[in-house]
């Protein structure tokens, strides 16, 4: 601004004008709050009066009363178990990981060979991640013996390949395009330029990517097990089965999965925090176990990675031809050999044996799907089913954020009054992330009765240890100017969060809520399941005959459009509120 | 030094870039022939990396015609546009190493065009290009560092190394983009020696852009100086003064839209006791 204008706008200060509002972001503003309101109306749809309460008390006393104790398998039992589970696990993630290659490839804008074909990768990611691995478990279920793992593996790795693909897309999208220019300029292929100039900028956080699955379809296993996939999830059924007594033996097998999903949670996390490079300075549990192995032997292998040259004066290009044992190299080459070893021992405890697929039903039972139909069911009862999802979906979302804006504050480290308040947080979130959604919604049902409350209860208990973690996250990244300038002012704790911390964090808060909603929307199908009720009834109920696996084609075309909508409307509003 | 063949290696006729409403380039005529070395001089944003990248194929012409090596570029079907950019060697300002492979692996992608399907580790090269590429990272004198991952490297080291690659082409011609603008000026001298000396020793035809007055006065064969786009200076190096250089590199560089704009800002800071500038005379 020259002196002249800022003299004038000093002596007029009525001049200056507020600006006008743009259109989009009073429409946005009024879907938001509408959104708000709707999430409110859900919440006080679901029953969560005091006499429910205390009767769902009353009835777990009951059940506990009639249960045997707790209980775990014997060991070797228990090793089978665990083994199987992380097999399907890994074999299905890594499936997943490989399919998507290529469907990202097609689907980053700055590697797609053409416009239809990004629109075909986008759509492979919507339609795979629209379809809920336990409905194509429990679907495919016809074509393998029970207790075999075949469909499992499947479900995995059709399921995963939406959320893996678009975070393989994003990251392509992402790259330093000036090395891939310059293998262009050398006269490389489209496919060398894709492997020399963009594969290696991206593999750190396509690794981070397949770990992360790897987390999320660990807590996923389990309702595998209710659709006859073999391991933790299916012998923790069989126990529920003999309901009340062998509630004590599922139990075990709960507490078994959740220390499961905690360890590699902790692990998977620091290995993330290893391969992106980033210098484990928060004070996670997976940041502190990183910074112990560097402290460990790692420390001076590094030294002398970095010093990692050839030595020696009269140093020739034969001599050069070797490549000398380095720190750097023994380690990253123990690194691949453990990640080859994984996956080769993932297939290998997944127990994959051709003689449980039954050949005859597979291509009837793929063929049965075709052509979708509402079957015996009118468009109404779909319709109450929908509302009843959206409904628990959005109350769960309501919670979630309200505790999670709680909770994820206190565990940011420029939020938090000490570093004790933030560490216990922290940990409470990893507890909350390691509980898997079905575990608690059965032990939730057992306590409320059959019915939404459950369901909305278990996400929104899921859904904090996501979100808290994600809003910390982005709390913590957040510049500290602002805030240093604000406490410089005179501000005190509170209102420096206020005034700097979340304004400037608004932006991934909005968005976290509304990817949190979108994943919400497809576990409140899965929760069906388990007796939460709405649409993921219908689907559970399909899914298990030949007969009405039309209805199932059709419900599933159903969420597609759901999600989709979601997603339509979360992009704009993010991208109006960027 | 030497002198234009009857033959050119680059033909440049009426070449015009639009990007949307800029144009970029304004009906650029150049011929450069075989061993010469041109230097490209100009400010940032005066068409010098759009032309290069023309004539290397990364870009398509709005109108005319960038004639390389006999072939029409832009009509070049992409196989036979890989291997004539395979001929065609680019050196680049932020040197464009991949930054996570070796060095080695980095200098093999000059290779790229002769071997065919892709490359994932030093394993899949074969022994004889290792070798080369050795040979090249010896001469530009980094065989030492043949291991080390590309960021680890200054970014003098990391440039020379980007001339290793360039070399790993067996190049006829060398397109280099500012390859001293990111450096200091110890490694811009030797980044600079070297590409003479090996456009010397290999007969190279070199086209090199630059902004530094002082590099391009002893270095190039001819200069030609790029205004918005378009070349209002086409002249030998030979025998020119640096005062010569300055004066028409003054006329070349300073757009006399961008004297008068930052006139009237300081003008207008005048009252603050700022002095006024005038005329040209404050640079």
């Amino acid at each position: 601004m020259t002196a002249a204008t800022a003299t004038a706008a000093a002596a007029e200060p009525a001049l200056v004008r507020r600006p006008r509002i743009s259109w989009n972001k009073v429409i946005a503003s009024a879907v938001l709050v509408a959104m708000g309101a709707y999430a409110i109306w859900s919440l006080t749809q679901i029953d969560f009066s005091l006499y429910n309460f205390q009767r769902s008390l009353a009835s777990l006393g009951r059940t506990i009363a009639n249960s045997d104790p707790i209980s775990f398998p014997s060991v070797p039992d228990l090793v089978y178990l665990v083994s199987l589970t992380l097999g399907v696990v890994i074999a299905g993630t890594v499936v997943a990981a490989l399919i998507s290659v290529p469907v990202a490839y097609l689907a980053a804008a700055n590697t797609t060979p053409a416009r239809w074909a990004r629109v075909l990768g986008r759509g492979i990611g919507v339609v795979t991640r629209a379809v809920p691995d336990v409905i194509l478990a429990m679907a495919l279920g016809l074509m393998f013996t029970l207790g075999s793992t075949w469909a499992g593996v499947i479900a995995f790795g059709f399921h995963s390949i939406g959320m893996i693909s678009k975070l393989f897309a994003d990251a392509i999208e992402q790259i330093d395009e000036g090395p891939r220019t310059a293998i262009r300029a050398t006269g490389g292929s489209k496919g060398q330029e894709f492997w020399s100039g963009v594969f290696p900028q991206v593999f750190p956080s396509w690794v981070a990517t397949a770990l992360h699955r790897f987390d999320i379809n660990l807590r996923g296993s389990v309702i595998l097990g209710f659709a006859g996939v073999g391991g933790l999830g299916y012998r923790m059924n069989i126990d529920f089965q003999r309901f009340p007594e062998g509630l004590g033996p599922a139990l075990g097998i709960a507490i078994v999965i959740f220390l499961l999903c905690v360890v590699t949670e902790i692990i998977s996390s620091a290995i993330r925090v290893m391969l992106l490079g980033a210098e484990p300075s928060r004070r996670t549990l997976g940041g502190a176990l990183m910074r112990g192995l560097r402290r460990g032997p790692w420390r001076g292998q590094r030294k002398r990675a970095a010093a990692g040259t050839l030595t020696g004066s009269d140093l020739t290009v034969e001599k050069a031809m070797r490549r000398p044992w380095t720190g750097s190299r023994i380690s990253s080459t123990g690194w691949a050999c453990v990640g080859v070893l994984v996956v080769v021992a993932g297939f290998a405890m997944a127990d994959l044996d051709p003689r449980q697929i039954t050949w005859n039903y597979v291509w009837s039972t793929f063929m049965s799907f075709w052509p979708p139909s509402p079957g015996a069911y009118d468009v109404n009862t779909f319709i109450t089913a929908i509302e009843q999802t959206l409904e628990m979906a959005f109350a769960a979302a309501l919670l979630t954020f309200v505790f999670s804006l709680i909770f994820g504050s206190l565990a940011a480290r420029n939020v938090a009054p000490n570093g004790w308040v933030r560490n216990s947080f922290r940990v409470l979130l990893v507890i909350f992330r390691g509980v898997p959604e079905l575990v608690l919604a059965i032990v939730l049902i057992i306590i409320t009765g059959l019915g939404p409350q459950a369901g909305v209860l278990a996400l929104a208990f899921g859904g904090v240890g996501l979100l808290g973690k994600l809003i910390a996250d982005s709390f913590e990244e957040v510049g500290s100017g602002p805030e240093d300038a604000v406490r410089a002012a005179g501000a005190g704790r509170l209102q420096v969060f206020t005034s700097a911390t979340v304004p400037q964090g608004l932006p991934s808060l909005l968005g976290n809520t509304l990817y949190l909603l979108d994943t919400n929307i497809r576990s409140a199908t899965v929760l069906g399941i388990v007796g939460a009720g709405g649409i993921g009834f219908y689907l559970t109920v399909s899914a298990g005959l030949t007969k009405t696996h039309p209805v199932v084609s059709a419900i599933i075309g159903i969420i597609i459009v759901m999600v989709l909508a979601v997603e339509g409307l979360a992009s704009y509003l993010r991208h109006v509120f960027k | 030094m030497t002198s234009t063949t009857a033959a050119p290696i680059i033909t440049i006729a009426g070449l015009t870039k639009d990007f949307g409403e800029t144009r970029a380039l304004r009906e650029v005529n150049l011929t450069v022939g075989k061993g010469e070395v041109v230097v490209l001089l100009g400010l940032s944003g005066s068409g010098k990396s759009t032309l290069l990248r023309h004539i290397d194929g990364l870009e398509l012409p709005t109108a005319g015609d960038v004639r390389v090596l006999g072939q029409s570029v832009p009509s070049l079907r992409p196989k036979a546009l890989r291997s004539l950019r395979g001929r065609v060697a680019m050196i680049f300002q932020q040197f464009e190493l991949v930054p996570s492979l070796t060095v080695l692996e980095n200098v093999l992608t000059g290779a790229l065009s002769r071997v065919s399907g892709p490359r994932l580790g030093l394993a899949m090269w074969p022994k004889s290009l290792k070798r080369q590429a050795l040979g090249h990272l010896d001469r530009v004198g980094l065989l030492h560092r043949a291991y080390n991952r590309a960021d680890q490297l200054s970014g003098g080291q990391q440039q020379r190394v980007g001339i290793a690659r360039a070399l790993m082409q067996n190049p006829d011609v060398l397109l280099a983009d500012e390859p001293v603008a990111s450096l200091d000026p110890e490694s811009s001298a030797v980044v600079m020696n070297l590409i003479r000396q090996i456009a010397a020793e290999r007969r190279l035809t070199v086209v090199c852009s630059l902004h530094q007055v002082d590099l391009a006065l002893g270095w190039g064969d001819r200069i030609v100086g790029l205004r918005h786009g378009a070349v209002v200076l086409d002249t030998p190096a030979l025998g020119l003064t640096k005062a010569q250089v300055m004066e028409i590199y003054g006329r070349v560089s300073t757009p006399t839209t961008e004297l008068t704009a930052i006139e009237t800002e300081l003008g207008s800071l005048a009252v603050d006791g700022a002095p006024a500038l005038t005329g040209r005379s404050a640079s």
